[in-house]
């Protein structure tokens, strides 16, 4: 190899790299009149794993570790479909909603990975959500006191109810407040989205 | 010389790659620890997304010397081991600063994060949280509670205390109403009433109204005992509300100054007219305010909650953008000077703040000041009142401009 080549060895990668980086940038060249907004629909929920429903207060000594307020987490996986109706690759870049059972907000969750959708092509993300009997009462104890109050019921009967009808899917689960951010080159979109579990 | 060559070519691969790689690694990670769903999440949620609009606002408009931010947020539900343990996970993703909650988190994090070394700016205002000797790594941008209780305890003196028919013939009394385990509750209570003693208040039993309290009717009834001209109330809305309905119900007749939580815009859709004329500090605009930068403030709410109307916004929103706005300068100070560590955020940032008026002082904040040795980031305090539902500005209190002997040696901490 002569000096003369290796000089045309280098300007030949570099070119290859501004040739790759331009090719690249002229893929993400979406406008806001051409950038559609992906559609965000919930497949299902699962419960990825039951432990009953138990509560044991701070003053109960448990048979191994420390005491304190203790009770039954109840895991979620909502699985979403997400369409690119577009015809260039949209990335997701935010992911958040708020887990409601009846109408009281129980959770609210984010995901953070990122992912890229092909152009006209649907993925999958399954976002977790775990939840304990402990913060649920906590919650309908101080925020939603007053709601508890005027449907006539407390915040023990609810629980009860929840942690025993959502793993039988007897009780809808309500996806509230959704926001997923995309984008797309320099443009962003942010969809909103709600949905029912089992519809 | 074929090694010379071939060192030329992969020379020339690195740098490339390496061009590329440089960009991607301008990324500032900062977390979040929020709750949007536990017992204090009906304040803590509108906080929560507050804080996400406002770093999204930070993203638009440079980020940090050009940097982007990475927000990573977590609900904690209230849950201080769920708390703990997110910590452990931010800390490990490589955060280099976060944006806390409330008293409950930044307590039971304040001796990890000051051993770390990891700035923790919360919406925690507890007066403990601003000697640098203790909690240095905790901060925010609001007067802490104690000095917000003394202003508002002061702008009642000074505006309706003189229109008391008994005003002159006897002292005023003052009676303080608080969940007694709450830290966040408890907070203001030796600071209201040391205010209180030189102001000349009689000064009555407490009352312990729990933070999960809707029927206060026996506090009310001895409350009526003392007659209080005017009660401080340590908690946060819902509970406040059902005092103050009580307290309307059952004729107690005497003014309400409540603490920053317990007064919010839920307040009057809850309580109605037995929460008017109550009084709050306002270290923030409220929401519905069209001054400074507000405008902005609600394009952002509009635009990434989508899904949550513009009326259900409460204040918090503005409160959790002067956290993030106040974040925002430090980073970008600490940045400027190439020290982007904790120490570095703490002292080349914050500490060079001397009456530094975040975003223009466009979300109504006052200007903050922090030093080596005092993180009370300000003594003015604005006080608002409730009138006909709306908040209106009664009058600002300077406290340290008021008291600054007291201010520089025997307020500072409590």
């Amino acid at each position: 190899m002569t000096k003369k080549s290796t000089i045309l060895l280098i300007v030949l990668i570099f070119g290859m790299g501004m040739i790759f980086a331009s090719c690249a940038s002229m893929q993400s060249k979406p406008t806001s009149a051409t950038f559609k907004a992906p559609i965000v629909a919930l497949d299902s929920v699962q419960v990825t794993q039951y432990n009953g429903y138990w509560y044991y207060s701070g003053k109960i000594k448990p048979t191994k570790g420390k005491a304190g307020n203790n009770s039954a987490v109840l895991p979620l996986a909502f699985v979403f479909n997400i369409t690119n109706p577009n015809n260039f690759p949209v990335k997701l870049d935010g992911f958040g909603f708020t887990v409601a059972f009846e109408d009281f907000d129980v959770n609210m969750v984010n995901a953070y990975e990122t992912q890229w959708i092909p152009p006209g092509k649907t993925n999958q993300i399954s976002v977790p959500s775990i939840l304990d009997v402990r913060q649920v009462l906590l919650s309908l104890l101080v925020p939603n006191a007053f709601k508890v109050k005027e449907k006539g019921t407390n915040a023990w009967a609810l629980l009860e109810k929840w942690w025993t009808g959502i793993p039988a899917y007897n009780i809808p689960i309500y996806v509230k407040g959704g926001a997923a951010t995309f984008i797309a080159g320099e443009e962003q979109k942010v969809v909103s989205f709600t949905a029912k579990f089992p519809k | 010389m074929k090694m010379r060559k071939f060192f030329i070519i992969l020379s020339a691969v690195v740098f490339l790659f390496g061009l590329s790689s440089m960009a991607m690694a301008k990324v500032i990670k900062i977390g979040g620890l929020t709750d949007c769903t536990g017992a204090t999440s009906d304040v803590g949620k509108d906080y929560a997304l507050g804080l996400s609009d406002a770093w999204h606002y930070v993203n638009d408009t440079g980020g940090i010397n050009g940097k982007k931010i990475k927000y990573t947020w977590f609900d904690y539900g209230y849950r201080i081991p769920e708390a703990l343990t997110k910590y452990k996970l931010l800390k490990r993703m490589g955060v280099i600063a976060i944006e806390g909650w409330g008293t409950g988190d930044t307590e039971a994090l304040s001796p990890t994060v000051f051993k770390d070394k990891l700035p923790y700016v919360s919406a925690s205002f507890s007066a403990h949280l601003t000697n640098p000797a203790k909690s240095a790594y905790n901060l925010f941008f609001a007067p802490d509670y104690s000095t917000q209780a003394r202003a508002n305890l002061t702008a009642w003196f000074e505006t309706r205390w003189p229109k008391n028919k008994d005003y002159g013939k006897r002292s005023p009394r003052l009676s303080c109403v608080y969940s007694f385990p709450s830290p966040y509750a408890s907070a203001p209570i030796k600071a209201i009433k040391d205010q209180a003693k030189m102001l000349g208040f009689e000064i009555g039993p407490d009352q312990d109204v729990g933070l999960t309290s809707i029927d206060t009717k026996s506090q009310i009834m001895a409350l009526k005992k003392f007659k209080p001209d005017v009660c401080w109330h340590g908690n946060t809305t819902m509970a406040v509300s059902a005092t103050m309905r009580d307290a309307y119900a059952l004729g107690l007749h005497t003014d309400w100054l409540v603490n920053f939580w317990g007064y919010d815009e839920n307040l009057p859709r809850l309580a109605r007219e037995a929460a008017e004329g109550s009084m709050c500090a306002g270290p923030a605009y409220f929401i519905g305010s069209d001054k400074g930068m507000m405008k902005t403030v609600k394009e952002y709410a509009r635009k990434y909650t989508p899904a949550i109307p513009l009326k259900k916004r409460l204040k918090f929103t503005v409160t959790a953008w002067a956290n993030v706005l106040l974040l925002r300068e430090a980073l970008i100070r600490a940045d400027k000077a190439g020290d982007l560590t904790g120490p570095g955020i703490l002292h080349k940032g914050f500490e060079t703040m001397s009456d530094f008026a975040i975003a223009d002082g466009g979300l109504g904040t006052s200007p903050v000041t922090y030093t080596v040795t005092d993180h009370r980031s300000t003594g003015i305090v604005p006080v608002f009142e409730l009138k006909n539902g709306t908040f209106h500005h009664v009058k600002t209190i300077n406290v340290k401009a008021r008291w600054p002997k007291k201010w520089a040696s025997q307020w500072h901490g409590w």
